[in-house]
């Protein structure tokens, strides 16, 4: 035992990897952790250096993307009725109200838009055959927890790495050079948007905090049932119980997509969109936005 | 016509009072006794000095507003919301104050607030009442007024930054023994009448804020919350007129005095206020 455990200490730090074991050590030890943080390793004074080169990096890269000179960006072209635009990644801050030249009061959501960068192009024969679409992605994050399939894809596009990665389709009009930032001022006040999240997590929950059921009385002579779901379907006809039946599970963190809701505001220096009513998902989490067709049946503004 | 004289007469009454309080004023004294020396040294007739408008001092903005202090809507609760949020919430709180001046005042001070309002008579409201509660943080701050009008209790829930509010007057700033006087719900009448056209009081010179003692006496029980109970510690209620010894025993009961030592609970802001508070300071006056 000792000498096989002193192997694969060895051979973890040589590869430095989480997942590969060396094949003459596969099926023979129970329980060998290789994952590892990549300053474990590392004396103090190189993570230092690591950090500060990243961050010296990012800096640079961002700095040379907001310069068109340097960066040709694609040509533009006109407005057709029926394109689409892309999206931004959005940051969730908080609720205020806002009040309207009339008086009304309302309440809004503040997002921010930190870092948004285009990160891909896939055409139309790579994405889905239809539409071409848009790799974009949110908040900066650091490069030591990324695997390498990802790092490429940032490294390719010249971007640090990205928390929230999403795609959008986009007609053929729109399309943009990855690497280009995204800023809060590609929507105007007025404009409405569909907002997706992933919802909050409330872990394993009963029926009727889940589906809405009604539960049973609190008193009568109840014995041990006030919140449970009661019967499961009709008897002995089907005699099974229909696929899909709603039962206690888990609840929440699952993408969510609020519809129709209106910008009353946007600010440029900051980077900040006033986005009507409320929004799915905690506070300073990862949000797509994108612009509202009226395709929707569930809305908040019915026109 | 009448009418007109009796005001002519008041006004120069007034005029006169004013003249009266000029004269003790010792700043007047001296520019009056230069313009004379003045009028002398010339060797021309005296040139005609009309005598000076009357200095109306106005005594109810002094010494306050030079004294700092932090609304408490300003400190932003504890949550895991990121400050900026609080940063940009503030900024806006500061823009709407250069526009309306929103005076200090506390829990137990007497307001009066005229607001926009489309369906009155002369397009503005106003109500004068007594501060109860003041809650919320950040731009949704709001204050409550109480007051009793025509034997009926009127409360009203003023938003502090909402821009239909024309002007908020602070008739008389004092404190309270308590933060929240939701109990003059239940206590006589005679503790939440305020009078509509009350004048504005003068602030005291060295601009501390009076605490008010009062011990308020209470309708009969029921009461609507049991404000005997130590989770509301209520110092304002004169308990021992409307409960026997043994109903505050046995409110005692619903104590819960680990609460005090319990570290969690601590919230210092002590350092987030200073920090806000020159902040404020700072970008009121630019």
């Amino acid at each position: 035992d000792p000498p096989l455990i002193s192997l694969a200490k060895m051979a973890r730090q040589l590869l430095g990897c989480e997942h590969v074991l060396p094949s003459h050590l596969v099926g023979c030890i129970r329980t060998v952790k290789t994952t590892t943080w990549f300053d474990e390793h590392l004396t103090e004074d190189n993570q230092e250096y690591m950090r500060k080169t990243t961050a010296e990096e990012y800096r640079r890269q961002t700095a040379e993307k907001l310069n068109p000179l340097k960066d040709e960006p694609w040509q533009r072209h006109e407005w057709t009725e029926g394109s689409r635009r892309v999206g931004l990644v959005a940051v969730k801050l908080g609720m205020v109200p806002v009040w309207s030249k009339t008086g009304e009061r309302h309440v809004v959501t503040m997002l921010q838009v930190q870092d948004c960068h285009v990160i891909k192009h896939l055409s139309k024969e790579e994405f889905d055959g239809h539409t071409a679409a848009l790799v974009v992605g949110g908040k900066n994050v650091s490069p030591f927890n990324r695997s390498e399939s990802q790092m490429e894809m940032f490294r390719n596009a010249g971007v640090p790495p990205k928390q929230k990665v999403t795609t959008f389709k986009v007609s053929d009009n729109a399309l943009i050079k990855p690497g280009t930032p995204l800023y809060a001022a590609h929507y105007r006040p007025g404009q409405y948007v569909d907002v997706t999240a992933k919802s909050i997590g409330k872990g394993f929950q009963g029926v009727m905090k889940r589906w809405g059921f009604k539960g049973q009385p609190a008193t009568h002579g109840q014995t041990k049932t006030h919140r449970r779901p009661g019967a499961s379907g009709p008897g002995g006809d089907p005699a099974k119980v229909f696929k899909g039946k709603k039962m206690p599970g888990r609840m929440g963190n699952v993408y969510v997509t609020a519809h129709g809701l209106k910008i009353w505001r946007v600010n440029t220096k900051y980077n900040v969109l006033y986005v009507n009513g409320s929004i799915p998902g905690h506070k300073n989490c990862l949000l797509k936005v994108k612009r509202h067709t009226r395709a929707h049946k569930h809305t908040q503004t019915r026109k | 016509m009448a009418a007109c004289g009796k005001g002519l007469d008041k006004f120069m009454f007034s005029l006169r009072l004013l003249r009266n309080l000029q004269l003790q004023n010792e700043r007047f004294l001296s520019t009056s006794v230069c313009r004379l020396a003045v009028g002398g040294s010339s060797e021309q007739p005296p040139k005609f000095t009309p005598p000076s408008k009357p200095v109306i001092v106005d005594k109810t903005q002094t010494v306050a507003s030079t004294r700092s202090h932090l609304s408490p809507e300003f400190i932003p609760p504890r949550q895991r919301t990121n400050p900026f949020k609080f940063y940009i919430e503030r900024k806006d709180m500061i823009r709407r104050r250069k526009v309306l001046n929103i005076p200090e005042f506390y829990a137990g001070s007497i307001l009066a607030v005229t607001m926009a309002d489309p369906n009155a008579s002369g397009k503005m409201n106003r109500f004068v009442g007594i501060c109860i509660q003041r809650g919320g943080h950040g731009l949704g701050a709001t204050f409550v007024l109480r007051n009793i009008i025509d034997n009926q209790g009127v409360e009203i829930c003023y938003e502090l930054y909402s821009p239909r509010i024309q002007q908020i007057e602070v008739l008389k700033l004092e404190k309270r023994l308590d933060d929240n006087l939701m109990y003059l719900r239940d206590a006589l009448p005679e503790y939440c009448t305020v009078d509509p056209d009350m004048k504005p009081e003068p602030i005291s010179p060295t601009g501390e804020v009076p605490v008010n003692k009062l011990k308020v006496r209470m309708r009969p029980k029921p009461w609507s919350k049991r404000w005997e109970r130590p989770k509301f510690n209520i110092q304002g209620i004169r308990f021992d007129r409307s409960l026997t010894p043994e109903q505050m025993e046995h409110a005692q009961k619903w104590a819960q005095p680990w609460r005090e030592y319990d570290m969690l609970k601590e919230y210092d802001t002590s350092k987030l206020e200073e920090q806000i508070l020159s902040e404020v300071q700072r970008e009121m006056s630019k």
